[in-house]
């Protein structure tokens, strides 16, 4: 019997010590919006269509992502480069390109599935708005604004 | 000898298969549900053996063989999926992979493409390849709807083959060999067929490729509709795929009976005109003499007031013209709204008929199945340009020949199709009666003038060998085409048709677009008392009439007649049309009400052989145009009557009660020749001027097919065919401007020297709305001559325009 009471308060007094040695670390909460927190470099955020160091944009309008898309977030219409109108390497781009982000679910299969690795889930994880509209992102949106923006290195072929 | 039994039994898998002497093991494979791969066989075309890819063992047999060539065998033991054929099909599948680009994500074919669907069963999964593969310039372009990609071709030869065999019109070959063979157009030159969607379709690769549905959409992201054509009236079966609101191609669905698998160009690629930034959204009513938007209230209220005011001062005061583009259903409320309500017998959709032609006599449509064809062992086309007018009965045909038919054609000129057929009549205009006459008179035991035909142009031995093979033909069969009833001596040719038929002959009226046979069904034809289209319209222009409510027709370019037509307009206070644009007839209405395509209603449909089809709207179309149907039920409602109909399918049901037979599935076969049509055994007068004739093309520039640019672009520009002879002599050149005139009209158009037009005669082709050549023919003269004269082309304000000589 007393034995058994003994144990127990050893168990609290070791759950405790977990307590006591935290309390006196610094604090892992941070002050968001004021300050962000670090995120892992796989973490899925907000996507980018990125380009190559030449500024020709990755993607090709193959569609893969729409297909392979759990959620069926992505609309992509495709049209053809003309060599006046070269967009993308090739003979075809996307013309256009549009993910619902209020649909997305942040798997990353449309990354997995990209042929060229034009679509990358950044790190940008602020994503609210007032309007369902606006959280559908268009291509100029999605689109990196210079190579490397989206964080994928444009030197790289896939 | 005692006859082999009609049946082998061979074991495939371990699984015994009964199949019909005579079958290939692939087939036999097939029968049992074992699924062996292919690339160059297709089933509508006689095995190849090209791809390797369909290799099974055989017992007793040393190497692998191929299934799709090899006929099974009595005993015949067959393993489809022992490891060494396996080996051997995944070896097959690298070495083609060897040269692909494997450029899924950017073809077109991705998604569909048998090539990778088997890679994927099939193949290995990975490539040992590591040099340089074939490289070729693409895309290439061939013409206005097919595009090439020659590192994809996997040299199945289908396309190829289908061009020999299905089509036989050659367009597509083999060029180079081994290593560096591509499959091309001569010359690289836009391909010339009226079939080569079909090549699209049946690649196993993404080697040929559409051009309107270049990069628009992937197979996941289409609703496959199904619909019917509603172009020339055989009616094929076909997919809209659609894609947001957009159709965004056709495809040809299978009906083995009707167009099996193919599809003719227009219907593949002519459907562009849907989506047409220029459909019409608001209703249009005149004020003060110009065509101002306004609402659905107003311009219905306005047509009901009109009606009802012409109901009050009689009956018989309204007329209907047009149909042919209608569902049954439209076309049934038409009848009711205007013989119930309206109370007028005066109903026809039969716009581009002469005043008493033949076409007014007959009943249209084919009196037995398309799928028969093939069977008659005798062709004989009259007046009719099947490849133009109906593609799709040239295929049926082209198999009749190939298994031994014999083609007579009897026409004008020569058609595109000379190279099969057996005998060519080439006639002198309008003596297509008296040649078809003496054919009718030989059959029954009279002996042919060779005078009177030697007169008429033609080879009497020509006909003398046509009348012994028709004689001893089996189920001999006669096409009587728009030219000859419309031409001078088209009830002379009824009635020797009518001869011909005791004889044992079928006789075919291939005439009418679209839902053409629909509308005759649906009562859309003269009620008793009733005045037939050309009589309308001559009535109308002595101000008969109160009302012409045209609907699915554009009789400003379709009437044979510009001068009657713009008369009637003239003496007639209301003229209402429904139309998809502002076509010509609608420029000059007072009422043009916004109407909806075949591919935005359900409803049924009737081809020409009577076959009831039921079409389901694939997109909503236009936002403020409404079907005709719905404007009928409209106005219906305005004029007192108190239907309510919920839906097609009650209207359907109506019909139905009223058309005994009419079932979708089912056949309303038109009754046998019957009739008594008066014989002109005479022959047109000679002349000394040229002749002109006009025929219909497939790929032309009317309201929608302008409006599709594939189509446009295929149908070239406007122009008149002259014989280098007659050129000649009037110092024309090819493509130069020349002036075509009859007494005051006259028309600009490219001279085009050909010898497909006999010497004496020119040919316009007609359905090119800038052009109106029915401001050069007149009703009141079946035959017209016109003169011919090169112009300046500084003169002139170019191709299409109206000169006053
Ligand atoms: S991350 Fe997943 S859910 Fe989001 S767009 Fe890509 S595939 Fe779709
Ligand atoms: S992002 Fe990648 S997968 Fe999506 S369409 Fe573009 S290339 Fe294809
Ligand atoms: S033809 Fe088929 S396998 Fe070849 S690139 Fe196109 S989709 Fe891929
Ligand atoms: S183009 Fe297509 S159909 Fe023609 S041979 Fe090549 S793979 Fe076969
Ligand atoms: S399918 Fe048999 S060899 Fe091509």
């Amino acid at each position: 019997m007393i034995r058994r009471r003994w144990g127990q308060v050893l168990g609290m007094l070791r759950g405790l010590s977990v307590t006591f040695r935290v309390l006196f670390r610094p604090p892992v909460t941070t002050t968001y919006p004021d300050e962000k927190t670090r995120v892992e470099e796989r973490f899925k955020g907000r996507h980018w269509l990125t380009r190559y160091a030449d500024g020709l944009e990755r993607c090709i309008g193959c569609e893969l992502c729409v297909i392979v898309c759990p959620s069926q977030a992505i609309f992509v219409q495709a049209a053809e480069n003309t060599p006046e109108h070269q967009v993308s390497r090739g003979e075809r781009y996307a013309a256009d390109f549009q993910i619902n982000m209020l649909r997305c679910i942040f798997c990353g299969f449309c990354e997995e599935a990209c042929p060229t690795g034009a679509i990358v889930l950044g790190h940008d994880y602020e994503l609210a708005g007032y309007t369902r509209a606006s959280m559908i992102y268009t291509k100029p949106m999605l689109t990196e604004p210079y190579p490397g923006a989206g964080g994928r290195d444009p030197h790289r072929e896939i | 000898m005692a006859e082999p039994p009609a049946t082998v039994t061979l074991t495939i898998d371990g699984r015994a298969v009964t199949v019909a002497r005579g079958t290939t093991v692939w087939h036999a494979a097939e029968q049992a549900g074992i699924d062996i791969p292919i690339f160059c066989y297709l089933d509508r075309m006689p095995p190849l053996g090209a791809c390797r890819q369909c290799f099974v063992r055989v017992e007793k047999m040393a190497r692998l063989q191929t299934s799709c060539t090899l006929v099974a065998e009595e005993g015949m033991v067959v393993s489809a999926s022992t490891p060494d054929v396996r080996g051997a099909q995944e070896r097959n599948l690298e070495f083609l992979l060897i040269n692909h680009p494997l450029d899924c994500p950017i073809c077109d074919k991705g998604g569909e493409c048998p090539l990778q669907d088997q890679t994927f069963a099939y193949g290995s999964g990975r490539s040992r390849f590591v040099e340089l593969k074939r490289d070729f310039a693409k895309p290439v372009s061939l013409g206005s709807v097919l595009v090439l990609d020659r590192e994809r071709c996997i040299l199945c030869w289908r396309c190829v083959r289908f061009g020999e065999i299905v089509a036989g019109d050659d367009a597509l070959k083999g060029f180079e060999r081994g290593f560096q063979t591509e499959i091309n157009t001569p010359f690289t030159q836009p391909v010339r067929s009226k079939f080569i969607g079909n090549t699209i379709s049946i690649c196993p690769v993404g080697a040929l490729t559409s051009r309107t549905y270049r990069f628009q959409a992937r197979p996941w992201d289409n609703d496959a509709v199904p619909s019917v054509c509603n172009h020339c009236g055989l009616g094929c079966t076909v997919w809209l795929d659609v894609r947001d609101q957009t159709v965004a191609r056709v495809r040809p669905r299978e009906t083995p009976d009707l167009n099996d698998i193919w599809l003719c160009d227009l219907g593949q690629f002519g459907f562009e005109w849907l989506h047409a930034k220029d459909r019409l959204t608001r209703p249009l009513v005149r004020k003060n003499g110009q065509l101002v938007e306004t609402t659905w209230d107003e311009a219905l209220d306005l047509v009901a007031a009109r009606l009802a005011e012409s109901r009050q001062r009689g009956a018989g005061r309204v007329g209907v013209l047009g149909g042919a583009r209608l569902t049954n259903e439209d076309n049934f409320l038409l009848r009711r709204v205007f013989r119930e309500i309206v109370g007028t017998p005066h109903l026809d959709h039969r716009l581009d008929a002469r005043p008493g032609s033949a076409s007014l006599q007959v009943a249209w449509g084919l009196r037995g199945p398309l799928a028969a064809i093939p069977e008659s062992s005798l062709l004989l086309l009259v007046g009719c340009d099947i490849t133009e007018e109906y593609p799709i009965a040239w295929l049926r045909m082209k198999q009749a020949v190939d298994h031994g038919a014999q083609l007579y054609a009897i026409h004008p000129k020569p058609l595109e199709i000379h190279r099969f057929i057996t005998g060519r009549l080439i006639h002198s205009p309008g003596a297509e009666g008296v040649v078809l006459a003496q054919i009718a008179n030989a059959v029954r035991g009279q002996k042919p003038d060779a005078k009177v035909l030697q007169e008429a142009g033609v080879d009497p031995a020509v006909v003398a060998g046509l009348v012994a093979r028709l004689r001893a033909a089996a189920r001999p069969m006669v096409f009587i085409g728009k030219n000859a009833l419309e031409g001078p001596a088209g009830t002379t040719v009824l009635h020797a048709a009518q001869r011909l038929q005791a004889a044992g002959c079928m006789i075919h009226i291939m005439r009418g677009k679209g839902n053409a046979v629909g509308a005759a069904l649906m009562g859309v034809l003269p009620g008793p008392g009733g005045w037939t289209a050309p009589e309308m319209i001559q009535q109308a222009a002595r101000g008969a009439l109160d009302v012409l409510y045209v609907l699915g027709g554009d009789p400003a370019t379709e009437v044979g007649d510009a001068h009657a037509w713009a008369a009637a307009r003239e003496h007639t206070p209301l003229v209402v049309v429904h139309d998809l644009f502002l076509t010509a007839t609608g420029r000059d209405a007072d009422v043009v009400l916004p109407a909806l395509t075949y591919a935005e209603k359900h409803g049924t449909v009737c081809n020409l052989e009577g076959r009831v089809q039921q079409i389901e709207a694939a997109v909503r179309g236009p936002a403020g145009a409404r079907g005709d149907g719905a404007i009928l039920l409209e106005l219906a409602a305005r004029l007192g009557a108190e239907w309510s109909y919920g839906g097609w399918e009650e209207i359907f049901a109506d019909a139905r009660a009223a058309v005994p037979g009419l079932e979708i599935g089912a056949f309303r076969t038109p009754p046998p020749l019957q009739g008594d049509w008066p014989a002109n055994g005479a022959l047109p007068a000679r002349s000394a001027d040229l002749v002109l004739i006009t025929g219909e093309v497939l790929f032309d520039r009317g309201s929608m097919t302008a409006r599709s640019p594939a189509i446009a672009d295929l149908a070239g520009p406007p122009s008149v065919w002259v014989h280098p002879a007659d050129a000649a002599s009037r110092g024309l050149v090819d493509g130069a401007l020349a002036q075509l005139s009859v007494g005051a009209a006259g028309l600009v158009l490219r001279a085009r020297l050909t010898e497909e037009v006999p010497p004496g005669r020119v040919y316009v082709p007609r359905g090119y709305d800038a052009v109106p050549v029915n401001r050069l023919l007149s009703w009141d003269q079946p035959l017209v001559t016109v003169s011919l004269r090169a112009i300046d082309a500084a003169a002139a304000a170019g191709p299409g325009s109206e000169v006053a000589p």
